[in-house]
């Protein structure tokens, strides 16, 4: 079986939406599927929170991309909901939560596990494609 | 022969991608799946899919500026 492992470190959506795009769609393919959430990407999987900010670089396209997200493509709450049906594991960053003084309780509750770098390399080790984004 | 229909028009990637696996769930095997999509790269996703779940890609067309994708579930 086809692996991918994903670093996600930020929670702009112009970084999450990629990631959640190949996640899904590689888990949607019978593969085996994990994003590792640290660092920024870690705000992003907070309950009570959604991720918003699109890089200023490319401010110009913002309307344009806000308004496909849940219309052309499904929102990256739903490539989690159907990935995760079909197996992609989610996990939060434990560095990132001391950092950012986040709790366990204030996570999402379809994150899978909350891991350090070891065991995410661990699992990332044999993986086909690893990506950093 | 029962041919499941999912629209996925106006969809782009993952979008028909998650309608399928969605329709297909309850899906027997031996059925068709017909496909309604407008993203260009739908047939090869499709395709790709298809072989990487073990479904056959039947065949595609393009009808009135619309593909139609067809894959037997297997």
């Amino acid at each position: 079986m086809s692996k991918l492992s994903i670093i996600l470190s930020s929670e702009r959506l112009d970084r999450l939406y990629p990631a959640l795009i190949l996640a899904s769609s590689a888990a949607s393919m019978g593969w085996s599927s994990e994003v590792f959430f640290t660092f920024w990407a870690l705000l992003a999987l907070r309950k009570g929170y959604e991720p918003s900010k699109l890089s200023s670089d490319y401010s110009n396209y913002s309307e344009e991309f806000r308004g496909k997200v849940g219309t052309s493509f499904p929102s990256w709450r739903e490539m989690v909901r159907i990935g995760r049906e079909k197996g992609l594991k989610i996990y939060a960053c434990s560095t990132t939560m001391d950092i950012l003084g986040v709790k366990k309780e204030d996570l999402e509750d379809f994150v899978d596990g909350i891991v350090g770098a070891p065991t995410f390399l661990s699992k990332a080790k044999n993986s086909d494609i690893v990506l950093f984004i | 022969m029962n041919v499941l229909v999912v629209d996925a028009r106006y969809q782009s990637c993952p979008g028909p991608l998650l309608k399928l696996i969605e329709a297909v769930k309850e899906a027997k095997e031996g059925s068709i799946v017909k496909i309604l999509a407008t993203d260009p790269a739908a047939p090869e996703d499709i395709r790709n899919w298809a072989e990487s779940v073990g479904y056959k890609f039947m065949d595609y067309k393009m009808v009135n500026g619309m593909y139609e994708i067809y894959v037997e579930v297997r």
